[in-house]
């Protein structure tokens, strides 16, 4: 009989797991429409910041002898150090998704370790902060509560110190790694290099014909204005677009739970019959043998 | 009668995406209107206020703490990074609106003058 009641406990608790994660795949599910309409909303920013660069950016490479000489604009074929921002979530329960960017980074700084390119780590997310003190590879910058709940105001402080570092030739570039949403189903991994900015090929024929009126001092101090607007945003974009990521994985990662404890909580019903029979027949079997002995 | 068409983006989304009879922009070597038929201008703007006036004669008032203008036939198109629109319902939506244009302005905080002129016209629109 005791094995039935220790059935019976399993059963129950299990059942009662199942409830927290069909609970928690609802939730994720909610929150992913609002990150996924957000993410949406967003983009049309970074189209018009984009293009507003591109064709500053254009106007100088054309007119200026020399050509453009921003260092944010400059391709840098040897870098000497590097930045690596990482954004990973601050809780988990949400499948693979943050040991993908981590193995990511991994891979990064081991490439560039090779090509003796020293890197700076600048975390974002209590995961992979965790992850990183634990193996001690050292971190120059962390942030924690940050990626769960993204804010403009926040991401900029945090992108203004990489930068400034930048501009002031301490680093020769700044990558962004994180885990992006693609759909309700697949997360994409991003690497991203903010800066130096890429730029698509410079068309001098189209900035000959350009009604753009511009004074060329002007040129220069709002191209930095914009690049330092242009890095801050993708640093938030990579926030929101991270935490869509972080949403749908948990959800699918939820969904699978629930139905692995639906799928444990029927053999354990099997179990518990077929012990319940088992009990009954031996008890049959006690009773009709006493029977027998006393005739 | 001519209208531009306007756009204020923020990165979290448009605040303001319609026609206007004129808009006035907080440049960084001060104030300036724009009309239909406007030249084509990119310039930078400061913290400020942005004055939409629309079609049904009403102005709207957008408060920005940064931002980069794009004029290029009749489309306006304001790139920012904070934006509160003085609008709402109700006087209680409004009153909100201007508590957070004053915390997006103080937040700016690297001309004093320039905060305090801001402010001020803030102060004003709270008494309309």
């Amino acid at each position: 009989m005791a094995n039935l009641k220790e059935i019976q406990r399993q059963i129950k608790s299990v059942s009662n797991t199942q409830k927290t994660t069909r609970a928690m795949k609802l939730v994720s599910t909610a929150k992913l429409r609002r990150a996924e309409e957000l993410a949406k909303r967003s983009r049309l920013f970074a189209q018009k910041t984009n293009q507003v660069i591109a064709e500053i950016a254009g106007r100088i490479q054309c007119n200026k002898v020399g050509g453009i000489d921003n260092r944010c604009f400059l391709e840098n074929s040897a870098p000497q150090v590097v930045d690596i921002i990482f954004v990973t979530a601050d809780k988990g329960l949400c499948g693979g998704f943050n040991m993908q960017t981590i193995k990511a980074v991994r891979r990064l700084i081991k490439d560039y370790e090779n090509k003796n390119v020293k890197i700076r780590l600048r975390g974002i997310g209590k995961k992979g902060i965790e992850f990183f003190n634990y193996n001690q590879v050292e971190m120059i910058d962390e942030v924690k509560n940050l990626s769960s709940a993204p804010d403009m105001q926040r991401s900029s402080e945090f992108m203004t110190r990489s930068i400034n570092d930048f501009k002031e030739g301490i680093v020769d570039a700044v990558y962004i790694v994180y885990n992006g949403y693609k759909n309700v189903i697949t997360q994409e991994l991003h690497v991203t290099r903010v800066l130096p900015v890429n730029v698509e090929g410079y068309d001098c024929e189209e900035v000959k014909n350009s009604t753009l009126e511009l004074e060329a001092q002007d040129e220069e101090k709002m191209l930095d204005s914009l690049v330092t607007k242009y890095a801050e945003y993708n640093m938030y974009y990579a926030l929101i677009d991270s935490v869509a990521a972080e949403h749908s994985a948990r959800m699918q990662a939820m969904d699978a739970a629930t139905n692995n404890a639906k799928e444990m909580v029927n053999s354990l019903k099997v179990k518990f019959n077929k012990a319940r029979q088992e009990a009954i027949t031996t008890e049959l079997i006690e009773i009709i043998s006493g029977v027998e002995s006393m005739k | 009668m001519e209208t531009l068409q306007l756009e204020v983006l923020t990165p979290s989304g448009p605040i303001y995406n319609g026609p206007a009879k004129s808009v006035t922009l907080p440049g960084e070597e001060g104030e300036f209107g724009v009309l239909p038929q406007h030249v084509s201008l990119t310039t930078l703007l400061q913290a400020g206020v942005v004055d939409v006036h629309k079609e049904d004669g009403k102005t709207e008032s957008i408060v920005v703490n940064w931002g980069v203008v794009q004029i290029a036939r009749n489309k306006v198109v304001v790139l920012v990074d904070g934006a509160v629109a003085i609008r709402g319902a109700s006087e209680g939506d409004i009153a909100k609106a201007l508590d957070e244009a004053k915390a997006l302005i103080n937040s700016v905080g690297d001309s004093n003058a320039m905060i305090a002129s801001v402010s001020a016209r803030i102060e004003t629109m709270a008494h309309h």
